[in-house]
């Protein structure tokens, strides 16, 4: 049955072994995709190479399906896997200061982490940047806290929120990765006959 | 995982110059991506993540400095644990440690390796470092109001249809495709 | 047809196969559905005939006092009666909110009722969904006053007896109880009064959370 350790099938000292192999397989995988590289996650908003919205959205239609099919087959038991509750508003502002923040510093923390990993400078001054904006972010916490914890709407996924079935949500965000995978190829294109500039 | 064939370390016999190699197909990237991630939902119950990590190393170092402090506040204590076990044995810590290994040997196999800024060619270096931190701090601040990152809440929570995760992920697009124009001098 | 397959390239193919999938989920619809569950009948017998999943009043008497907090007691019967009197540690989780409440399929029960019925008919239930720690409480609160709170003995009994029963009366006075001796003719049917234990623990795992000490975040 699944979740594996949530069914104790190894304790807390091997989970953390775990966490680390997972982590090398996360790290690889964003390296193979050019995320540790800034220029290619900025171009993104850029419309001039999408390579984060298909690295993105395949990752999560797969995940999805996966978790869709085990859960089917009864092999995993979904209410047993931790996500976060939602807090519509605070999380959607978070969102809006992530996206400037993004832009302007041209990763996000995990792709920091790799970017630092295979040498790059900027990824170094990112990370560092992200601890002070937490460090930040603690300290006036106090002030901010109750804006923090409001609209909070506890553990609540789209089909439920939409009283749509699971499996009608799945489809439609197949739909619409493939939809948008689509618009990205051919924007790809027309932009590079326009400015004839490479992917990279 | 598959890269495409690096030709030009065929032809560049003398000088033994291994050039990087360039990067892997998106959606195949994209496949592997997915499936670690779904393998950390069936093994472990719970996805991947980033900003966490982050969070309990300042909580920890803040608890050192000035313990009353960290005590009083609410989000720090949200980390520390209860006492009993170090709060450094933390999964995300451990994920994270993992993220830089994984990182490292993808760039070293693939030559990637490399001490340099990457920056479009209009800013100079100064100023890319000066952005970098910036966009860092606003990212980590971000992210702890929203309860987690793009790896903790786009990628984990989509993959999981998380209603907050999903407005969370549209926000970012949002807010990153608005305010490009700004910033537009640094990479184009 | 091959021809068209074999032209196409990786990332289509998963395209394709990713449509595939996503219009099968269309048609499953939902992917875990309670309302359907699958019976293992055979386990469920065998379960039944080995007695594996029925605690006595005894063992969960002993368990209290030990301090052994690992599975959470749950009572069945109606609101008025848990208020009445309950089992020291006991949730009230009435019969019809079961399947709603947060029970989780990773942690263990113990169910009671007034006798066996209810927690018979909530283990077959939970069992059949997919739960692996539910244990019945044999007898149910009936034989909980009847052996622990309220034992008698026969007025005549042997030395070993009376050891015996020695242990049985504390116990009972252990859980606030009244032992007694059997006078032939009378009953003893008084009220249960709800007495503070203070000895027997708090459960220290609250329904529906898990273990862990740090807040799981991301």
């Amino acid at each position: 049955m699944m979740p594996l350790y949530k069914f104790n099938f190894f304790g807390m000292d091997a989970s953390l072994v775990i966490a680390v192999i997972i982590g090398i397989g996360f790290g690889f995988a964003l390296e193979r995709g050019g995320f540790g590289n800034a220029r290619i996650l900025a171009a993104q908003f850029y419309f001039y190479n999408m390579r984060v919205l298909k690295v993105m959205f395949t990752a999560i239609v797969t995940a999805m399906l996966g978790l869709f099919y085990f859960t089917w087959i009864g092999w995993l038991d979904l209410s047993l896997v931790y996500t976060t509750d939602t807090f519509l508003v605070p999380q959607i502002v978070g969102g809006l200061i992530l996206g400037i923040g993004f832009v302007i510093g041209g990763y996000c923390p995990g792709t920091s982490v790799v970017s630092a990993a295979t040498g790059r400078y900027d990824g170094m001054s990112f990370f560092v940047g992200f601890f002070f904006g937490v460090f930040v972010f603690g300290e006036i916490f106090p002030l901010i806290e109750n804006f923090y914890n409001s609209t909070p709407m506890g553990r609540v996924l789209l089909p439920e929120f939409f009283g749509i079935s699971h499996g009608m949500v799945v489809f439609l965000v197949v739909v619409m990765a493939l939809g948008a995978f689509a618009a990205a190829e051919w924007g790809e294109k027309v932009r590079f006959k326009i400015t004839g500039r490479v992917k990279e | 995982m598959t890269t495409l064939s690096g030709t030009f370390s065929k032809e560049k016999t003398e000088e033994k110059v291994f050039a990087p190699k360039p990067y892997s197909n998106p959606y195949i990237v994209g496949v592997g991506l997915g499936l670690v991630l779904l393998a950390s939902f069936l093994i472990m119950g719970r996805g991947l993540g980033a900003s966490g990590a982050v969070s309990t190393v300042v909580a920890v170092a803040v608890e050192k400095t000035a313990p009353e402090h960290a005590a009083k506040n609410n989000f720090y204590k949200e980390y520390l644990g209860d006492g009993t076990t170090n709060p450094l044995k933390d999964w995300l810590v451990f994920e994270v440690i993992g993220v830089a290994i994984g990182g490292f040997l993808s760039g070293s196999l693939a030559h990637r390796i490399k001490g340099k800024v990457e920056k479009g060619p209009n800013v100079s270096t100064r100023t890319r470092l000066i952005y970098a931190f910036v966009g860092g701090s606003l990212m980590g601040f971000g992210a702890k109001l929203a309860r987690g990152c793009t790896s903790g809440q786009a990628l984990t929570g989509g993959a999981f249809l998380n209603l907050g995760s999903w407005a969370f992920m549209m926000a970012v697009f949002g807010g990153g495709y608005l305010f490009a124009y700004f910033v537009r001098r640094q990479w184009l | 047809m091959k021809n068209l397959l074999n032209g196409l390239s990786t990332p289509k193919k998963l395209a394709a196969i990713a449509l595939l999938l996503g219009v099968l989920a269309l048609i499953i619809g939902n992917s875990n559905n309670r309302n359907k569950i699958s019976v293992n009948a055979n386990e469920i017998a065998l379960s039944t005939i080995n007695d594996q999943d029925k605690i006595s009043v005894n063992t969960l008497a002993d368990w209290l006092i030990k301090g052994n907090a690992d599975f959470t007691l749950v009572d069945l019967r109606t609101e008025k009666e848990f208020n009445e009197y309950n089992i020291p540690t006991s949730v009230n989780i009435k019969m019809e909110e079961l399947l709603s409440s947060n029970l989780r399929r990773n942690q263990k029960y113990l169910f009671y009722g007034s006798d066996d019925i209810a927690s018979a008919q909530a283990w077959f239930i939970l069992k059949s969904d997919g739960y692996k720690g539910v244990y019945i409480l044999k007898g149910g609160m009936n034989s909980w006053k009847n052996q622990i709170l309220y034992p008698e003995r026969a007025a005549i009994i042997t030395s070993d007896d009376s050891l015996k029963f020695e242990k049985i009366k504390e116990v009972s006075l252990h859980f606030g109880g009244t032992p007694g001796i059997q006078i032939s003719g009378q009953t003893t049917n008084t009220a249960p009064t709800q007495i503070n234990v203070p000895q027997v623990p708090k459960l220290s795992t609250p329904l529906g959370t898990t273990t862990k000490k740090k807040k799981e975040g991301c």
